[in-house]
């Protein structure tokens, strides 16, 4: 009877152990758990733009360009074409 | 007379001599302070690692635009430099000394780029400057932490080690923003802070500007809808910020105070729980300058009593120095939207408008 209860006593000493443990380790878990999802591919991109038409378009961004640049010609009416922005595309996963 | 029970009165014996250390001593402090200072020097390492890095960015930069012994120059502008703030305790004019003291500043690095970059344009000159100024603010930022990490451990002071700690992983995201700037400004793409100009050119129709209103700004006349446009933007495609303050000041002296309406478009720091590219307006001069460029706008709005209006996209601080991103161009895209309605709505039919594109043009001609 006697042994009984001194057990019970490291039972519940071994069960607060457990417990401060797991309090150590919940924010980590709570991290892991909650994945964000991430950027796989990261690319330069510009937006062109026909100063006559309503023409735009997005290609990929050359070097040596800057906002305001003429790049050639619109592949409907022949007007310039002017770079009207830069900015970087962003491909997502969700784990 | 039992195993059990003698372990566990050890045990006993020992929580109690354990929470005695913890509550009545300093030793977990000193424990902590250990693991908080490990925690900072871990991230102070990454941060030199950062800099390290972006000094050879930098560098390499600097030797493609045709700059001789590179490492010298930047050696010789890092730690130097500095501007000292004027005297705040008798503000009067004060304006006017903080205005004198960082034109003085902005001359003196001009001159020292120009020394070692002889034959180049004006935007690589302007590009070269803010690379250095890049490199030279990270090595403040890792010299203030080791400072106080030093002094906390120095003096035992384990309130500011862990203040440190706790404030540091924000400061390794400005840092690791800063360092990725210099990509951008060494080869001239738009920054989140440049939305200010983007809206500008898309004002003017990507047109060339008019003449040159201060040092580094430009001036542009449109009209649209039957309203004359001024449109003032600091001069690019290279890293560029202009004297938006002193160029307004000029024209609105020039034509007498004859404008019914100025729109300030610049970036703004977002909370967190705001949606980077959010679109607001409101009233005042939307620009984050130390003082004299906002204050010159404010002071000749109100003498000839022309409305001020501030259109900001939102965004975080590392966006502001980062490439800009696809959320933020729409933001600018609205912001556009934005000032388009302002002066159909707000200025009359043959009146006279002043729209200034604030922040960094990098990458916008
Ligand atoms: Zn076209």
């Amino acid at each position: 009877m006697v042994a009984l209860q001194l057990d019970s006593l490291l039972v519940a000493l071994m069960i607060a152990a457990l417990l401060l443990l797991l309090t150590a380790v919940l924010p980590w878990i709570l991290s892991v758990a909650s994945s964000k999802s991430r950027v796989v591919k990261e690319e330069l991109v510009e937006v062109v733009k026909c100063l006559k038409c309503d023409y735009e378009s997005v290609r990929k961004y050359e070097k040596g360009d800057y906002v305001g640049k003429v790049v050639g010609s619109c592949p409907n009416d022949k007007g310039s074409l002017v770079v009207k922005a830069i900015y970087v595309e962003r491909y997502t996963q969700t784990k | 007379m039992d195993g059990s029970n003698e372990i566990a009165s050890y045990l006993i014996v020992l929580l109690f001599l354990a929470s005695f250390l913890m509550n009545f001593t300093d030793i977990p402090q000193r424990i902590q302070m250990q693991r908080f200072s490990s925690f900072v020097r871990k991230r102070l390492y990454a941060l030199e690692e950062l800099e390290a890095d972006t000094r050879r960015k930098a560098i390499a930069y600097m030797s493609s635009v045709g700059i001789k012994e590179p490492s010298k120059v930047l050696e010789g502008f890092i730690d130097n430099f500095f501007l000292i703030r004027p005297v705040d305790i008798e503000p009067t004019d004060i304006i006017k000394r903080l205005k004198h003291l960082i034109r003085v500043r902005e001359g003196s690095v001009r001159d020292y780029v120009r020394t070692v970059l002889s034959e180049a344009d004006r935007s690589i000159q302007y590009s070269v400057e803010s690379v250095l100024e890049v490199v030279s603010a990270l090595r403040l930022l890792n010299k203030l932490i080791r400072h106080y990490l030093e002094l906390g451990l120095k003096y035992n002071n384990w309130i500011l080690v862990m203040q440190l700690a706790m404030q540091i992983p924000e400061v390794v995201e400005v840092a690791k923003a800063y360092a990725g700037s210099i990509d951008a400004f060494s080869s001239g793409i738009p920054i989140g802070d440049s939305v200010g100009p983007l809206v500008a050119k898309m004002l003017v129709g990507w047109g060339e500007p008019t003449r040159e209103l201060s040092e580094g700004t430009d001036l542009y006349e449109v009209e649209i809808d039957k309203r004359k446009v001024y449109v003032i933007k600091a001069s690019g495609p290279g890293s560029n910020v202009g004297w938006p303050g002193e160029a307004l000041e000029r024209l609105v002296r020039e034509y007498d105070g004859e404008i019914e309406r100025i729109i300030t478009v610049d970036a703004a720091l977002k909370l967190e729980s705001e949606e980077s590219g959010e679109v607001a307006y409101g009233a005042g001069a939307a620009i984050g300058d130390p003082g004299p460029e906002k204050i010159a706008m404010e002071r000749v709005a109100s003498e000839h009593s022309i409305p001020l209006d501030a259109v900001v996209v939102k965004m975080s601080e590392a966006e502001a120095l980062s490439p800009l991103s696809k959320k933020i161009y729409e933001g600018a895209l609205r912001a556009y939207d934005t000032v388009l309605k302002i002066i159909r709505e707000k200025v009359r039919e043959g009146g006279t408008v002043v729209v200034i594109g604030v922040g960094n043009t990098v990458g916008v001609r």
